[in-house]
């Protein structure tokens, strides 16, 4: 049950006169009833009030729920209207608008307008919140989507406010008009009230004061509970992912030999590739130190850097090519920030032009792709045969497939572990940039490859039942 | 002095090579039986000296002297032989010894060390030459046994990356901090009712060994520890420490400290001092909830364990508990009751909270020390927080944490002041009424700015999830509760 359900049900146990019980010594609301007309009258003959036209009885129909003894149904129009305030000029009062009277800005000071005075009632008539009570804090003018709330002094004001609060949502639900939704006059004032004696609508409304300490406890509770459940299919996920790298998701099997093994057979290959002139040589990168290493791994794997294990690492064009209509799809982090490649809004770029392209970035099918700037640190598998060229905002990382797994770099990239490093050297203003330096110093975990292929297999049973959780 | 160094490197090397040894907690299983009949073995040669007629509860042939040692013509068993002797002969017989409720501490533990144990080495070449290095020690010289006491316990550190069987093992950094901070004096009696290697016993056996002038203060320093340990894989690790620590008899149980009616306690059943680090998340039947008080029956083993303790101190007696931080800020029902009878009856004079990785990589959970005594109920409880030194970002197996990191709150401890850091409490005092009432019992204060979020491990992170929805669901459960009576009741 929300918060809000609760409070609702505690105000309509309060208004059918089941919150507290009826005390025939308080006399009935027929009396009651009696001086809120003689009142309006006189108040109407001193000018005070408007003259109206008499709303119409009440049907059996029209009342929501059945009422003890001594209550009377009215309508709301019958003990209370909305007033103007007196139009003033010359003292500087503040302005009151909503904004300033939800505490949400500093007074702005006028010299004119619609006078009200401290503890006056103001009820919004325009806007999206109509139907809203707010108490004057201070003397001041009244904003113009506000009207002032007159209540019959019959009446316990408390009472009738609660009252209002309780069809607050009616209000909302049903206002007037299009383009600048305004209050139904005719739903408000025509809005059946159940009347108790006036004492016990002083009981009521302690009873309603002892209660709300409970319900701000209830709710806080509650949205604690709802900010966990909304947290934790993410944790959950994260810390599965980081469970997976620490080697503590699969069990180490010595006949699958060590990451030791692979890395070497990675760096030979590269090696023999630099030589055959297909592979650009690169710059070594150092070796990764005892800080930078946040937890333990099993003995047959390794710490290494991003750049080392893959044979190409590059970006897409700096430079903003010519759009087409139609032709090769352009791509950049926009069409891929959900983790997979997304064609439905994406540029184009003629033939031509993506070959020229292709020469120096070219994703193919397997490939990894990595975002890079805005929202840094997406991984992205190529699925796809057909061709596509990048922006600078993607890099694209081509690796020996048979050696390592392009899921488990997904994995890799997507756990706590390199998200936080990205996190950290995503650096700039505006939007952010995590530079390719950056990128090939990447520390990452590095299992056999038997192993990698056994952790994106348990992962990919474990992953969706996170989905599950929400 | 036969050569240490190298101990345990030359038994991994030799284990590594056969098959039925699967990973690190199996490797120091099979060590542990070995180590504990070459241990047991040394004792029974200074009993036999001691003049009395001794009887080894060992029938001859399976005596560490017949089969384990090296034969003087050099023909030891090997080989098939050996497992078959082992598996067959050897661990049948020690399983089944003869003992009951009356026979003697050192001849029970033989039995209750084997009750569970394994051979798990598949071959009897390998299986003689880990033999021989263990023979190899020379435990009836004062300094070697010292020095392997050393050896011994850093084979138990192991213990908190191998898996799951880190839960037996608590880092001795912090099992040293709590016994010189509980202060022992010769006389009194400890106990830790979940004591897995014995870390705590052989802590506290170090802070009063300094204490001990004469025979007699020697006679009461070896009576002062008492241990009960449910598994039987640590329950061997711990007899075996302390036998090493010189202990004849000691007073281990291989029991569930959970399953007597903590109602039917007496003095007798009392400890002038309890250190302790309750295992959490135990696996225990429901129905052991059936010894404790309805009110303070709940389903997380830490917190059915202080609720032992605190049926199991003496008057006047001292604790020190280690309880993770769903105890603090936990607001189940259970947890509530277990809280109001811990500030009302004992005084918790100080809790100190340590950073998450002291066990790691066993498991990345804060964990904090509550000290209590029962000298009266709770006036002020201090609260601080210990940071992780200079220079360290987690602890981990190369840089694990030491006692000397602890002297920060050392010096806090007698001179204690409010500190800030940053604008976040390090250490602040709350009376009871303030814990009690302002608080409603969440002792979650002075905690750990989250500068970079903690991952948990899975099952921890779900653990925490459980414990907050059970806190919250309390919480929301007793809101309603409580506008259900004013409902009912009060209508005015």
């Amino acid at each position: 049950m929300t918060p809000q359900a609760l409070k609702h049900s505690i105000l309509q146990l309060a208004l059918q006169g089941r919150l507290v019980e009826q005390r025939p010594e308080e006399g009935t609301a027929k009396a009651l009833y009696r001086q809120i007309r003689e009142e309006k009258r006189r108040l109407i003959r001193e000018g005070k009030l408007k003259k109206e036209k008499p709303l119409p009885e009440i049907t059996e129909e029209e009342t929501p729920f059945e009422i003890p003894e001594g209550w009377i149904w009215a309508r709301f129009g019958e003990m209370s209207q909305l007033l103007d305030g007196k139009k003033m000029q010359g003292a500087s009062h503040p302005y009151l608008d909503a904004k300033y009277l939800r505490g949400k800005s500093d007074a702005a000071f006028v010299t004119s307008g619609k006078f009200v005075s401290t503890g006056t009632r103001v009820i919004l008539v325009d806007g999206e919140n109509s139907g809203e009570v707010f108490y004057v804090p201070k003397d001041g003018y009244m904003g113009s989507t506000f009207k002032v709330l007159y209540n019959s002094s019959s009446m316990f004001e408390p009472y009738v406010l609660y009252f209002l609060f309780y069809h607050r949502r009616d209000y909302r639900n049903n206002k007037k008009g299009s383009a600048i939704p305004h209050l139904n006059k005719s739903l408000f004032f025509n809005m059946p009230v159940p009347i108790p004696p006036l004492a016990e609508q002083q009981r009521i409304c302690a009873k309603i004061e002892e209660l709300l300490p409970y319900i701000g406890r209830y709710e806080q509770a509650w949205n604690r509970m709802e900010d966990f459940h909304q947290k934790f299919p993410a944790d959950m996920r994260k810390s599965l992912l980081q469970w997976a790298i620490q080697g503590k998701l699969t069990e180490q099997r010595p006949e699958e030999g060590t990451a030791e093994e692979l890395y070497r057979q990675i760096q030979e290959e590269k090696q023999r590739l630099i030589q055959e002139r297909k592979l650009k040589k690169e710059r070594p990168l150092p070796e990764v130190t005892e800080e930078e290493k946040p937890f333990e791994i099993p003995e047959s794997w390794i710490w290494c850097r991003l750049g080392t294990v893959l044979h190409k690492l590059t970006d897409g064009t700096h430079a903003t090519p010519k759009y087409t209509a139609r032709g090769v799809p352009f791509l950049s982090v926009k069409d891929m920030s959900s983790g997979k490649l997304n064609y439905s809004n994406c540029k184009y770029i003629s033939e031509q032009d993506h070959q020229e392209l292709s020469a120096r970035c070219n994703p193919e099918y397997g490939d990894l792709l990595l975002t890079k700037i805005g929202t840094t640190g997406i991984p992205v598998i190529v699925d796809t045969n057909q061709p596509f060229s990048l922006f600078v905002s993607v890099a694209l990382l081509k690796f020996n497939q048979d050696l390592i797994l392009n899921k488990y770099l997904q994995i890799l990239i997507n756990s706590p572990l390199v998200q936080v490093q990205a996190a950290k050297n995503t650096r700039g203003v505006g939007n952010k940039n995590w530079v390719m330096r950056d990128i090939a110093n990447t520390v990452i975990v590095l299992p056999p490859l038997a192993e990698q292929k056994r952790i994106v297999s348990k992962l990919e049973e474990l992953l969706p039942l996170c989905g599950q959780l929400k | 002095m036969s050569n240490l160094t190298g101990f345990v490197k030359r038994l991994r090397d030799i284990m590594r090579n056969d098959a039925g040894i699967n990973g690190d907690a199996q490797r120091i299983e099979q060590i542990a039986w070995l180590l504990f009949l070459k241990v047991y073995d040394t004792k029974e040669r200074d009993w036999e000296l001691d003049g009395e007629e001794y009887q080894s509860v060992i029938p001859e042939a399976c005596r560490w002297g017949s089969w384990a040692a090296e034969a003087p013509s050099g023909a030891a068993m090997t080989g098939d032989k050996l497992l078959n002797f082992v598996n067959n002969t050897l661990f049948p017989t020690l399983k089944t010894l003869p003992v009951d409720a009356s026979s003697p501490v050192r001849n029970a533990i033989v039995q209750a060390t084997f009750a569970d144990a394994n051979n798990y080495m598949k071959d009897g070449v390998l299986l003689r030459q880990v033999i021989n290095v263990i023979d190899g020690l020379n435990l009836d010289d004062y300094e070697e046994s010292h020095a392997f006491g050393e050896i011994y316990e850093s084979i138990l550190k192991e213990l908190q990356s191998a898996g799951s069987s880190g839960e037996f093992y608590t880092p001795r950094a912090v099992t040293d901090f709590m016994a010189r901070m509980i202060r022992p004096r010769i006389g009194e009696h400890m106990a830790d009712f979940a004591c897995g290697t014995g870390g705590f016993l052989t802590s506290w056996m170090k802070e009063l060994q300094k204490q001990v002038q004469s025979t007699a203060d020697a006679r009461k320093y070896g009576e002062s520890v008492f241990g009960i340990e449910k598994k039987q894989f640590p329950y061997m690790l711990c007899v075996t420490n302390l036998l090493l620590h010189d202990l004849d008899v000691p007073r281990v149980y291989h029991e569930n400290a959970l399953l007597r009616d903590v109602l039917d306690y007496t003095e007798d059943d009392r400890f002038d001092v309890i250190l302790m680090n309750p295992p959490y998340g135990g696996s225990e039947k429901a129905d052991v909830k059936n010894h404790f008080p309805a009110d303070l029956a709940s389903s997380e083993t830490a917190d059915l364990f202080l609720s032992v303790i605190m049926y199991r101190l003496a008057k006047n007696g001292r604790a020190a508990v280690i309880l993770p931080d769903g105890f603090l800020f936990g607001t189940d029902n259970a947890k509530l009751n277990i809280k109001r009878k811990l500030l009302g009856e004992f005084n918790l004079h100080t809790v100190i909270r340590m950073p998450g990785s002291v066990f790691s990589p066993y498991t990345s959970i804060t964990t904090n020390i509550l000290f209590f005594d029962r000298t009266g109920p709770t006036w002020e409880t201090w609260f601080y927080r210990l940071d992780m030194p200079e220079g360290y970002k987690h602890f981990s197996k190369t840089k694990p944490m030491k006692l000397e990191h602890f002297t920060p709150a050392m010096e806090w401890w007698n001179d204690r002041r409010e500190l800030s850091v940053d604008g976040f409490d390090k250490a602040r005092r709350f009376t009871a009424r303030q814990l009690a009432e302002d608080l409603k019992y969440n002792l979650d204060q002075c905690g750990y700015p989250h500068e970079e979020e903690e991952i948990l491990a899975p099952l921890d992170l779900i653990r925490r999830y459980e414990e907050e929805r059970s806190s919250l669901n309390a919480e929301i459960d007793r809101v309603l509760a409580e506008i259900t009576a004013i409902l009912e009741g009060g209508a005015s």
